[in-house]
């Protein structure tokens, strides 16, 4: 007990006796933890869309413009049979436009010089999330379209499919960006401790002089590590945060399509808990990785 | 207690110890005295477990530190109390919290801790600076917290390197005669010097070295 009070004792005097250093080793910590914080929002967020868009993919059948009621109602009936179809509904002609005008009430002006009502009708079937793969969904979409009184299918499957894609980039991005990032920063972190351990080289001999064992000596360093690592870690959940604000703010300022906003999300706790100790690790390692190499070769 | 068998070592291009055979007993009082260069500071060193010899065997309290592994030095050096000319101290730490080193890194608890760094401080006579800071002792005074942060943990031996190298003859007969108490006391001392006051104040073995060569070994006759 005494010993540990001794030794954080130490590692706090050399953080305030190095100040440039340390400020140095926070900075970068940060920076990295900020940069790899940034590429983690952007994953979830996506990922958490591409997940919501997986749990209702939905069918979009257009009708031709002078359907008959009995073609519509023998396409009603197809839909209603489909097993993977789980909700349909219609969408008539004056609906359509009435949500155009609610959803996008700034540009109603492009539809008044048309004049009449160029939006067609519709059935929206939801398909369920058990059987929305990919090709599944286009199975279906194609069967659909030969129904008499079809004009054109879409289906919400095409925007998965390439957030998908963009997704698995993005894992991929965030595994090379963060490697490169710790590598920086333990690089910097280490030197920081280097420097530290040579301000105080004479220290250490003593240290050896009177029988300390290289843990011993070693352990402010670590400790000094850890500081740095939490501090810049902390630092950077904090500027995420901000930064996040932000961002959500410009977004709701720009009046982006209403609910997309909402539907952004900071991390939860334990994913900003899980980004400090990241920075602990970093800067731990750091040292660790600093001061082995130089007790290894003063015997 | 400390045993040297055929101990040899080269530094780069140099020969320091040749060949160099000993045996001191528990209790002993022995002086390595020699011109510079003779290979003083080398022979402590390869008892401390800071050098390691090219040839021969070192017993210390019958284990061979010749072949000790790096990781067991620290625990050699706690069985022993080292002092050298230039003190090594800790700057900005007060006396006492240097005496207490040693101890911290025995771990050692509070009380023990303190018990054992005041007794060490008497012995020495700094109880009364404690709480100064190393750096604004004078030069005896830092003599004597090296000597007591030496004794702190009672080794069983005590090496010395030119203790007195930076003090006047009055200082220098007030640090010999330290050294005779804390011998008187049953810890084997091993003191390296070219001072001529202190072997002649010190009455102990002299064993004078030149070149690297054991010259001669007298018993101290009293
Ligand atoms: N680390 C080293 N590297 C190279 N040569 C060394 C080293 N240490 C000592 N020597 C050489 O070994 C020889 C013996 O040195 P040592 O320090 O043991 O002498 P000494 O008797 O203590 O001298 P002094 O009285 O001046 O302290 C010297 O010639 C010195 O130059
Ligand atoms: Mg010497």
């Amino acid at each position: 007990m005494k010993q540990f009070a001794y030794l954080l004792r130490e590692a706090l005097t050399s953080l305030r006796a190095n100040r440039t250093s340390t400020l140095v080793g926070v900075l970068t910590t940060g920076f990295t933890i900020t940069s790899f914080g940034i590429f983690l929002l952007l994953y979830l967020n996506v990922q958490k869309v591409v997940g919501t868009l997986q749990d209702h993919v939905e069918l979009i059948v257009y009708l031709k413009e002078d359907f008959s009621s009995e073609e519509k109602s023998q396409l009603e009936r197809w839909l209603k049979q489909e097993p993977s179809v789980e909700e349909v509904s219609f969408v008539s002609k004056k609906e359509a436009l009435e949500d155009f005008h609610h959803q996008f009430p700034d540009e109603s002006f492009l539809l008044d010089g048309i004049g009449g009502n160029p939006l067609p009708a519709s059935f929206v079937a939801t398909i369920s999330p058990n059987s929305n793969s990919a090709t599944f969904v286009s199975n279906v979409a194609t069967q659909v379209q030969e129904l008499p009184g079809v004009e054109r299918v879409r289906y919400s499957q095409e925007w998965v499919e390439r957030l998908t894609l963009f997704v698995s980039y993005l894992e991929l991005g965030a595994v090379i960006i963060g490697l490169i990032l710790c590598l920086a920063s333990i690089t910097i972190i280490s030197n920081t401790i280097r420097l530290a351990f040579f301000v105080r080289r004479e220290e250490i001999e003593i240290l050896r002089l009177i029988g300390a064992t290289g843990t011993f000596i070693a352990i402010p360093y670590v400790i000094e590590g850890a500081i740095l690592g939490i501090v810049g870690g902390g630092l950077s959940v904090g500027l995420l945060r901000g930064m996040f604000e932000v961002f959500l703010q410009k977004i709701n300022a720009l009046g982006l399509i209403g609910g997309f906003p909402s539907a952004l999300e900071f991390f939860p706790f334990q994913t900003s808990l899980t980004l400090i100790i990241g920075g602990m690790v970093l800067g731990c390692t750091a040292s660790i990785l600093s001061v082995y190499s130089w007790v290894r070769v003063r015997p | 207690m400390i045993q040297l068998f055929h101990v040899t070592k080269h530094y780069k291009g140099c020969r320091a110890l040749s060949d160099v055979s000993l045996r001191i007993e528990k209790g002993e009082c022995v002086l390595l005295t020699g011109p510079s260069g003779a290979g003083k500071t080398t022979l402590l060193k390869l008892i401390f477990g800071a050098e390691i010899p090219d040839d021969g065997q070192i017993l210390v309290q019958n284990r061979n530190i010749a072949r000790i592994r790096p990781s067991d030095v620290p625990f050699l050096r706690r069985t022993m109390g080292f002092v050298l000319q230039d003190f090594k101290l800790l700057p900005r730490k007060t006396v006492f919290e240097n005496v207490a080193l040693p101890l911290i890194i025995r771990g050692l608890s509070s009380s023990g801790t303190k018990k054992k760094v005041n007794e060490a401080l008497q012995a020495v006579g700094m109880e009364h600076k404690r709480t100064t800071e190393t750096q604004v002792l004078s030069a005896g005074e830092q003599q004597r917290v090296c000597i007591a942060r030496a004794v702190v943990n009672s080794p069983i031996i005590l090496l010395a390197d030119e203790p007195t190298g930076n003090l006047d003859p009055q200082l220098t007969y007030e640090i010999s005669e330290l050294f005779k108490s804390i011998n008187a006391r049953g810890t084997t001392l091993m003191l390296a010097t070219h001072n001529k006051q202190v072997v002649d104040h010190m009455k102990g073995r002299v064993i004078r070295l030149d070149c690297g060569r054991l010259l001669s070994d007298q018993r101290a006759y009293q």
